[in-house]
């Protein structure tokens, strides 16, 4: 970015002569990565011009490059009063007064100049994270997978939604929404039985909120409790006939359950309801497969692999028609499958248990 | 209208109920011995590995006598080499001669098995005739030193480990007699978990402070020693293949999968696949446990095997596999499907909703019921003490499972147990003789417990002592069937145990039985017409 900010042509005008060389070799010892003496030279230069706004630009951009962001405010905000335009002025105030942590003030120029990312970094230090969201967004967009904006995307989609529930549990606490919210947070924490308490909680005050029995019911999957899982995937599927994830839930308890059959017909529907998610293809072909139907699980688990080239989803999809067919005497088949599994195991690492 | 609930309609449900087979919890009169496995703050694994119990018939007086092996002491931090004082008694292991009144006396010092030696923090047995001079004898596994006992068949016993080239090292586990190479001399298999030793011990868990899992520490072998016949052993653990395969092994079975009338060796590994060690015939054994289905789960995961057990479920004449594991495991449950082949049937079986939330150590599959299916049986509790505070929805002590077998699939029913235990070893046998079979457990820093099973139907049984003569004399290896059941003749499997080596049979309502034995030695025989309700030595045909 720096080396973008060659000067050169304003230090030719520079009206007096003396500090036009002293900018050129300025310019001169950048290129020579000598960053004291840019930093000398381009401050004598604003020393004999000090209307010279490149020259106070240039010392700050000098002080930025040896991450003296304190050193590079004050030539910036002079740059800036003397040429209020400057967009490079402004790019640099903004990330040197916010690496200072002045995030309020570096917000007017970063946003003069576009600089979304710095910009979304401000806002959340100022906590508009509403607007952060907005920013990173916006940037990923152009920038897909980048690993800096994917984290403070999470980082002030995260600090918005607490803020969201602190102020519901502040404002609300006794209504649903703030027990599903504290379940919610047990949830993740592990700890069950407060969890199972606050959703039968919610689930009292709301019994028709959707999305209450499914996690209450994975509250109880996740301690294989499957009885109580099912009850609660059930009533889902009740509440939501149209959720492929309340089917692919309810078909999971059934078939932790030795109940192929109705497994089956659970995760078929989920599979209507939202075609080829990998997950309910898997189950499926378990399912299936319990069921004794060697076609159908066949089908479900080589779909799988269609979808999953390098996942444990593809692996275990392997591993499964491995079993079919060496339950069909398909020796070669079976070994195939069963070295492919391997492979895969090889690549990505086991399975790891439940 | 409605009809009235009659005395003849409740009358009805209680015989219905009392249908079930009742386990009453008996103390062992006589046995005041408490498995001391000396927990510490450094959390050392093996604390949480011991005991083994062995039910047999050490003076061939008809009634099954009880060996107790002791973990040993545990300073707060270990010395290297460790110590583990075993020499004051309450450190001992212990045999305990059952009297014909149903009580026990201890025989420990009697009978030369008193202070097993410092260095050795015990873990399991193993039994079997050796030397087939017709008296039982003992293999003690231990953190350490293995030992022999011969048994003298004066009521002794002599150490004879060092002799015999069986001492072994590390840390053993199960271990199970059988003969390999069917030459009437019974071999030895020795499990090894990992190698670990006070000075590389870890606690794992954070600020929960916990034991740490398997994969912490590096996998080791197991051990393989031929019996030469003479009163030594040859240990070929290399030469056989057996030592190609590091695993973290803890629990042993045999049987012969398929069928080509060499012993085969099933070991579960924890934490990882479980290995199957197919007998080649030649004196190598080949691990084929991926290539047959019954090394991971059906969806490929690797799993926490600690007992086993390898004993036909379904009837189907061939023996099945049920491995037990860790919560968020299911038992793994699999069925031999012939032609060497297993399929992971723990979902079908019913053994998902019966196993997913529970800790399984010693396992047996046996007719508790008498009702010609063998019923499972299982000693449960989580490996580390303070796993509720973890994850509060498990327990570190549990009930024991019993699942009674319906057609091969299980169902729960009562054990009889009421109170939570920290259980490990599981032994299975009929220790009042009277055609009912019983489990003793072991539990960690507590007694053995008695599961007396009450009967509770009119259902028969058969009880078959074999009597090997070209075969190995205890008729390890041989393959029974009665009445459309099948059992390898066997008194190894469960976790760290040794069952009694009588064959049960139950024949619900017939009155006979038609006995068909495959001895080790290649011979068949069968018997026709056997009345139930009776123990029967059967003595294999010297001629065939």
């Amino acid at each position: 970015m720096i080396q973008l900010l060659l000067f050169a042509w304003f230090a030719a005008q520079a009206a007096n002569s003396s500090a036009a060389e002293h900018m050129r070799a300025g310019l001169q010892a950048r290129q020579q990565h000598q960053a004291d003496v840019e930093i000398e030279e381009f401050r004598k230069a604003t020393e004999l011009d000090p209307n010279l706004a490149d020259a106070f630009v240039n010392l700050g951009a000098a002080h930025m490059e040896k991450h003296d962001y304190g050193a590079a405010i004050a030539p910036l905000k002079r740059a800036l009063e003397l040429s209020p335009d400057l967009p490079a002025a402004h790019q640099f105030l903004g990330y040197a007064l916010l690496a200072q942590g002045y995030a309020a003030e570096a917000i007017p120029h970063l946003e003069r100049v576009g600089a979304q990312d710095a910009l979304g970094i401000a806002q959340i230090e100022t906590g508009q994270l509403t607007e952060a969201v907005a920013n990173f967004s916006a940037v990923l967009a152009k920038r897909p997978g980048d690993p800096d904006l994917l984290y403070y995307l999470g980082h002030a989609s995260g600090l918005l939604s607490k803020n969201a529930i602190d102020t519901l549990l502040a404002a609300h606490p006794d209504s649903a929404r703030a027990h599903q919210a504290l379940a919610e947070n047990y949830f993740v924490l592990r700890q069950m039985p407060q969890a199972e308490k606050e959703y039968q909680e919610a689930l009292r005050l709301r019994p028709e909120l959707p999305g209450l029995h499914l996690e209450l019911g994975q509250v109880y999957a996740s301690s294989a409790q499957w009885p109580k899982a099912e009850d609660q995937f059930r009533t889902e599927t009740k509440l939501q006939p149209g959720s492929a994830e309340a089917a692919y839930r309810l078909g999971s308890a059934l078939l932790q359950q030795g109940k192929p059959r109705e497994a089956r017909a659970e995760l078929e529907r989920s599979n209507q309801l939202k075609p080829e998610m990998p997950e309910t293809l898997y189950s499926l072909g378990k399912a299936a497969s319990l069921d004794g139907d060697s076609a159908a699980a066949e089908q479900a688990w080589t779909k799988v692999i269609d979808l999953e080239k390098e996942t444990s989803l593809a692996a275990q999809s392997h591993f499964g028609l491995a079993a079919l067919y060496r339950k069909q005497g398909k020796t070669t088949q079976a070994q195939h499958e069963l070295q492919e599994f391997q492979k895969l195991q090889g690549a990505i690492g086991p399975p790891r248990s439940e | 209208m409605v009809r009235r609930f009659t005395r003849r309609d409740f009358l009805g449900g209680a015989a219905l109920a009392a249908a079930s087979p009742i386990f009453e919890v008996k103390p062992l009169r006589g046995i005041d011995f408490i498995l001391q496995n000396s927990p510490t703050p450094q959390k050392y694994l093996i604390e949480t590995m011991p005991g083994g119990v062995a039910l047999f018939d050490y003076n061939n007086d008809g009634l099954l006598d009880i060996f107790l092996v002791n973990g040993g002491k545990i300073a707060n931090t270990l010395h290297v080499p460790e110590n583990f004082d075993r020499a004051a008694p309450r450190y001992w292991n212990r045999l305990y001669r059952q009297n014909r009144d149903g009580s026990f006396s201890d025989v420990t010092e009697a009978a030369g098995l008193a202070h097993a030696g410092n260095a050795n923090y015990g873990m399991g047995v193993a039994v079997g005739d050796y030397d087939n001079d017709g008296y039982p004898d003992l293999f003690v596994t231990s953190y350490g030193k293995n030992i022999l006992y011969h048994n003298n068949g004066d009521g002794t016993f002599t150490d004879v480990a060092a002799k015999a080239g069986v001492a072994g090292g590390g840390w053993s586990v199960s271990a199970g007699f059988f003969d390999y190479d069917n030459d009437g001399h019974l071999d030895l298999f020795v499990t090894r978990y990992m190698e670990w030793d006070a000075d590389h011990s870890k606690i794992c868990g954070g600020d929960w402070h916990t034991y740490c899992p398997p994969a912490a520490f590096p996998a080791t072998t197991c051990l393989l020693y031929r019996n030469r016949g003479d009163g030594t052993f040859e240990d070929v653990s290399e030469r056989s293949g057996i030592a190609a395969k590091k695993g973290r092994a803890l629990g042993v079975a045999f049987a012969d999968y398929d069928g080509d009338g060499f012993t085969d060796i099933f070991v579960s590994n924890d934490g990882m696949q479980q290995y199957l060690f197919h007998n080649n015939g030649d004196g190598t054994f080949k691990e084929c446990a991926l290539d047959s289905g019954a090394g991971l789960t059906s969806d490929g995961k690797g799993l926490s095997g600690m007992g086993i057990v390898f004993q036909d479920y379904d009837n189907d004449g061939r023996p099945d596999v049920i491995v037990t594991e860790l919560p968020r495991e299911l038992y793994g449950l699999y069925h031999n499907d012939g032609g060497g082949a297993f399929s992971y049937q723990s979902l079908e079986t019913g053994l998902g909703t019966l196993t997913s939330g529970s800790s399984g150590w010693g396992v047996g599959l046996e007719d508790f019921d008498n009702d010609g299916w063998k019923d499972l049986f299982v000693a449960q509790s989580h490996v580390l003490d303070n796993v509720q505070q973890i994850d509060a929805s498990l327990r570190y002590k549990e009930l024991p499972l019993l699942a009674l077998n319906h057609n091969g699939r299980f169902e729960r029913a009562d054990s009889g147990v009421i109170t939570p235990l920290a259980a490990r070893g599981a032994a299975f046998g009929d220790i009042n003789n009277d055609g009912w079979m019983d489990v003793v457990l072991s539990t960690l820093g507590g007694p053995p417990v008695l599961l007396l099973n009450r009967g509770g139907s009119t259902n028969r049984w058969l009880s078959l002592t074999l009597r090997g003569t070209r075969s190995n004399r205890d008729g390890y290896g041989a393959r029974v069937r009665v009445n459309g059941q099948t059992r390898e003749a066997t008194s190894s499997g469960s976790y760290v145990c040794a069952s009694d080596k009588r064959l049960h049979f139950g024949l619900g309502s017939a009155e006979k039985a038609s006995v068909e034995i495959l001895w080790p030695s290649g011979r068949k025989q069968v018997l026709n017409d056997v009345r139930g309700n009776q123990f029967l030595e059967v003595r294999e045909p010297e001629k065939p």
